[in-house]
């Protein structure tokens, strides 16, 4: 890709090529009538000049005769012919032909000739004076070498003035598109465009910014709508999950009502852990959490460990760990233990019963292994509620939750699938 | 036992009425921030279940109040708010316990029996069914004077049926209360089984009798 003035260029240079190269042909015929006319004006003055001096020289006829057979013998250039009849008109005409004063022979030289008539001593003459004119095609030449210098002068100019204009001209407008490039919509912060007298940016700045405000505002609306439904949501599933406890405290429920009850209590908890977790994502996407604590990495990743031995023992899962002691970062103790907590309980959702799973923590970064048949595909899997398996017992909002904390965090998330392995890691 | 419930929802707090009143509790149901302002002026409460959002004030400020007038009545804060800044204000005002919305009744009945053992009384805390002794302070359970060994979850389960007798806690139930209130939970609920299973079999080694009852197939039932 080139850049847009490294475009006008190329057009411009082609253009000024051909303005050029058609101006060589018109110099050309423009310097060479100039040429002729002034010759045939030289060339009569030349013959003018010839009559005067001979007839000032009141010479005999005899004498006349000899002079002019002297003259023509000296003077090549222009010849005096005695005739009885006068041309009805002088003549001009351009010859071809080999200069007698050249030293070497083959010289082929232009030459302008006029044919006029001339009275000396009352007896009509007629003069041919010839003056050497320059070659067509060195003229050509000359006026060619001059145009492809200022042609190369032009280019050059140009070039040098498209890099310091694209510097200066454009630079509210890249400063325009580094703001662009690094603003974020969740972070919801206006840019503020620089201030420029060029009429385009001005306006382009001034429709980027209605754009921006227009988007920052729906998306704050469309957070602020998710984290309202979820937290309207928290009453009635709060009536429901009551009602339904008090339900299967029947003394007179059949064991078959009890189970549609208990059937539906599932249901309940479950819808009320993805609404949680909605909330959850909804609060950490307007950072709504303070992330400056110091947190203890290692501690909570033991803990969490601790609290799950009965789902590892449950699926005879093998656990591994490698976990650096004092590992410390800086971030929100809460959501980091949850991230800690859905990461590895994602592991032991997919995992095989007698699977394994390894945990290894550096300063570096947080890592879960587990063992795996196929590799998952890294785009849909941070996605909410794209489940990657048949088993869809999760709320399907686990790994958005890892993956939105990590964000706020200012960590990186990564899945990879190395010798039979699941591997999430979290880079600090 | 008296105990108020500060609770806009009139459903929710109908609920909780209902589910308390078989404990041979007391239960008082304030809906607004005035009524709740009256009567804890007026009564004294072992507990009193707090909503922060109230139509007319911040429910923080019925603790305040409760507080400044130095009272010493149990508060346990149900919140929709699943905000941890809440539940620290919440907790350095000085309420006792913070329970989100939406929760099971006997995560709720369990708290306040908790609540209540603890502020009755202040060194020791014994709770005693016949042969079976549970010192809440020290976390130690014993029969027949015979000190048994529970893991941190088995003896968590323990004082959850304890807190529960005679009502049917089903094993989804017993799964949220001890899975915590983590982001993400697995669904599958055998461990609870396992749990149970080795609470009974600790129990009964030590020659006590069988009060846990299973119901229905898989609930379970605290007898005494």
């Amino acid at each position: 890709m080139k850049n847009l003035l490294q475009k006008s260029l190329k057009q411009l240079t082609i253009f000024a090529f051909i303005v050029f190269a058609l101006s060589i042909p018109s110099y050309f015929l423009l310097v060479d009538w100039i040429w002729l006319k002034e010759l045939d004006e030289n060339n009569h003055l030349i013959a003018e000049r010839i009559e005067n001096e001979f007839n000032e020289q009141n010479i005999s006829d005899e004498k006349l005769a000899e002079n002019i057979k002297f003259w023509n013998e000296i003077q090549p250039v222009s010849k005096i012919e005695y005739t009885k009849q006068p041309l009805a008109q002088d003549s001009l005409y351009t010859i071809r032909r080999e200069n007698s004063y050249a030293t070497r022979e083959d010289v082929i030289d232009r030459f302008r000739g006029l044919k006029t008539n001339i009275k000396i001593n009352n007896r009509n003459y007629i003069l041919v004076v010839e003056t050497n004119v320059e070659e067509t095609e060195e003229t050509v030449a000359y006026i060619a070498m001059v145009t492809l210098l200022f042609f190369l002068i032009l280019v050059v100019g140009f070039w040098i003035l498209n890099r310091r204009l694209s510097k200066k001209l454009w630079q509210p407008f890249q400063d325009t598109l580094q703001k662009l490039k690094s603003f974020q919509l969740n972070s919801q912060k206006q840019i503020d465009f620089q201030e420029t007298d060029t009429i385009e940016f001005a306006e382009l700045n001034a429709t980027l910014d209605k754009l921006l405000q227009h988007s920052i505002a729906t998306y704050a609306s469309q957070k602020e709508f998710t984290e309202n439904a979820s937290h309207e949501l928290q009453t009635p599933l709060a009536i429901l999950k009551n009602k339904l406890d008090i339900l299967m405290q029947g003394n007179d429920l059949t064991e078959r009502q009890y189970h549609i009850a208990e059937e539906m209590n599932k249901a309940l908890i479950r819808s009320t852990r993805i609404n949680k977790n909605l909330l959850l994502l909804a609060k950490i996407e307007n950072s709504q959490f303070d992330n400056s604590q110091l947190i203890g990495f290692d501690t909570l990743v033991a803990q969490t460990m601790e609290g799950l031995q009965e789902h590892f023992k449950e699926k005879s899962i093998s656990i591994g760990s490698d976990i650096s002691s004092d590992v410390e970062v800086k971030g929100n103790s809460g959501l980091t233990e949850a991230l800690i907590n859905n990461l590895i309980i994602n592991a032991i959702r997919h995992t095989a019963s007698g699977g394994a799973i390894r945990v290894v923590l550096s300063k570096s970064g947080f890592e879960v292994r587990n063992s795996g048949g196929q590799k998952l595909n890294p785009d849909l899997l941070f996605k909410r509620f794209s489940r990657m398996s048949a088993d869809n017992s999760g709320s399907g909002l686990g790994l958005s939750i890892v993956q939105e904390i990590c964000k706020l965090h200012g960590w990186q998330v990564a899945y990879n699938f190395e010798n039979n392995e699941h591997i999430f890691k979290v880079t600090f | 036992m008296k105990i108020l419930i500060i609770e806009d929802e009139k459903e929710l707090a109908k609920s909780i009425v209902e589910y308390l009143s078989e404990e041979k509790y007391l239960c008082e149901v304030a809906s607004t921030f005035t009524e709740a302002m009256n009567k804890i002026d007026v009564f004294n409460y072992d507990c009193i279940l707090l909503d922060i959002t109230l139509p007319d004030g911040n429910g923080l400020k019925i603790l305040e109040e409760l507080k400044k007038e130095n009272k010493q009545d149990g508060v346990i804060i149900i919140s929709a708010k699943n905000s941890v800044d809440d539940k620290i204000k919440g907790l350095q005002i000085g309420a006792d316990d913070y329970l989100t919305k939406p929760f099971h009744l006997s995560e709720l009945t369990a708290r306040i029996y908790s609540l209540i053992r603890r502020k009755q009384f202040n060194s020791s805390n014994i709770i005693k069914q016949d042969e079976l002794e549970i010192d809440l302070w020290a976390k130690t359970v014993s029969v027949n004077s015979e000190p048994i060994t529970l893991t941190k979850k088995e003896f968590d389960l323990l004082i959850y049926f304890i807190g529960n007798k005679n009502r049917v806690l089903s094993k989804s139930t017993l799964a949220e209360h001890l899975s915590g209130d983590f982001a993400d939970m697995l669904d599958n609920h055998d461990f609870v089984y396992a749990h149970v299973k080795n609470l009974k079999k600790k129990l009964s080694d030590a020659g006590c009798e069988q009060y846990i009852k299973t119901v229905y197939g898989t609930g379970y039932k605290w007898e005494g």
